[in-house]
């Protein structure tokens, strides 16, 4: 495993584990999930808005990705082809809820969300900017969680949402000027 | 309200996002790992169940195949209806045989009818 050979990058040792997992070895996913899930499930917190849903998709992308072992092929980076499935994951739960996330209430804390609840202390200024960003419409608000908080290139997240790199950087600044414009009161009319 | 300078903006979108990157799961790896085995041990019953239907498929399509068919099935009824309309009508020759021997002694005239009836008596 990992802690054998140290001079193995995560890049590295991903792609030697998702071979074993393709041969059924779980400790080989187990170790995987540990890795990824913590960015995983912080991106889909932040796409649908809820822990519960985010886990429950998170839990979808791996079980994919175990279908898929024996397919995959390391062209990208495997934390890209986890963030790609689980957006489309995101999309397809908006489909099946027939709407989006774009209430506050939804990014409110959960009832037993000790996660969110005690790891931070969200801010006036915090749940400002999670109501606004929760108002962007769905690329630009996937796009801008991407380069933001997953900190992902523009050749990368085109390649997720499967569009051409100007689309990216075109729903990136509309989402930066409506997340100005919807937080003027913070910070000013942009 | 207070405005905040405007050059805050970016460190301020990138620190509230950046506040969600992450959200760690205590136990997340070994649910998945059992959510896994779980799909792992379905997928062998469904490709078990899918075996079998397809062997008993097979047994039941061999069946129908080396089973008789309509035609011949016909061909035996009619040989054995013809058959059977044979032996009732050898029966009744037979019959007939045995009523062709018992004639000329139910027709046989009695000696006395012969002697009364004879010319001359």
């Amino acid at each position: 495993m990992s802690q054998e050979d140290p001079i193995l990058s995560d890049d590295e040792d991903d792609k030697r584990l998702m071979a074993l997992v393709a041969e059924g070895d779980d400790d080989a996913l187990r170790m995987i999930v540990h890795r990824h899930h913590a960015r995983l499930v912080g991106y889909l917190r932040g796409e649908v808005g809820s822990q519960a849903t985010a886990e429950e998709l998170a839990m979808e992308v791996f079980i994919r990705l175990h279908r898929a072992a024996n397919r995959w092929r390391p062209d990208a980076k495997l934390s890209t082809y986890l963030i790609h499935i689980a957006h489309n994951l995101v999309l397809n739960e908006w489909r099946r809820r027939g709407r989006k996330p774009t209430t506050a209430l939804e990014f409110a804390a959960e009832p037993g969300d000790q996660t969110h609840d005690s790891a931070r202390r969200v801010t006036e200024l915090d749940e400002a900017f999670q109501r606004a960003i929760a108002q962007l419409p769905t690329e630009q608000r996937t796009a801008i969680l991407l380069v933001v908080q997953q900190e992902l290139p523009y050749e990368d997240i085109a390649g997720i949402m499967g569009v051409p790199v100007s689309s990216v950087k075109t729903w990136i600044h509309r989402a930066r000027s409506r997340l100005r414009d919807l937080l003027k009161d913070f910070y000013g009319p942009a | 309200m207070d405005h905040i300078n405007p050059q805050p903006f970016e460190k301020d979108l990138a620190t509230a996002l950046s506040r969600g990157r992450e959200i760690r799961v205590p136990g997340f790896a070994d649910r998945v790992v059992g959510a896994v085995r779980l799909e792992r041990r379905r997928r062998t019953v469904i490709r078990w169940s899918s075996v079998i239907t397809g062997a008993a498929a097979c047994v039941i399509t061999m069946l129908v195949m080396w089973s008789p068919s309509e035609d011949s099935l016909n061909r035996q009824t009619v040989a054995l209806v013809a058959r059977e309309e044979s032996n009732q009508f050898t029966d009744l020759l037979g019959l007939a045989d045995d009523l062709s021997l018992l004639t000329p002694v139910v027709d046989k005239k009695s000696s006395i009818v012969e002697v009364l009836t004879a010319p001359g008596s």
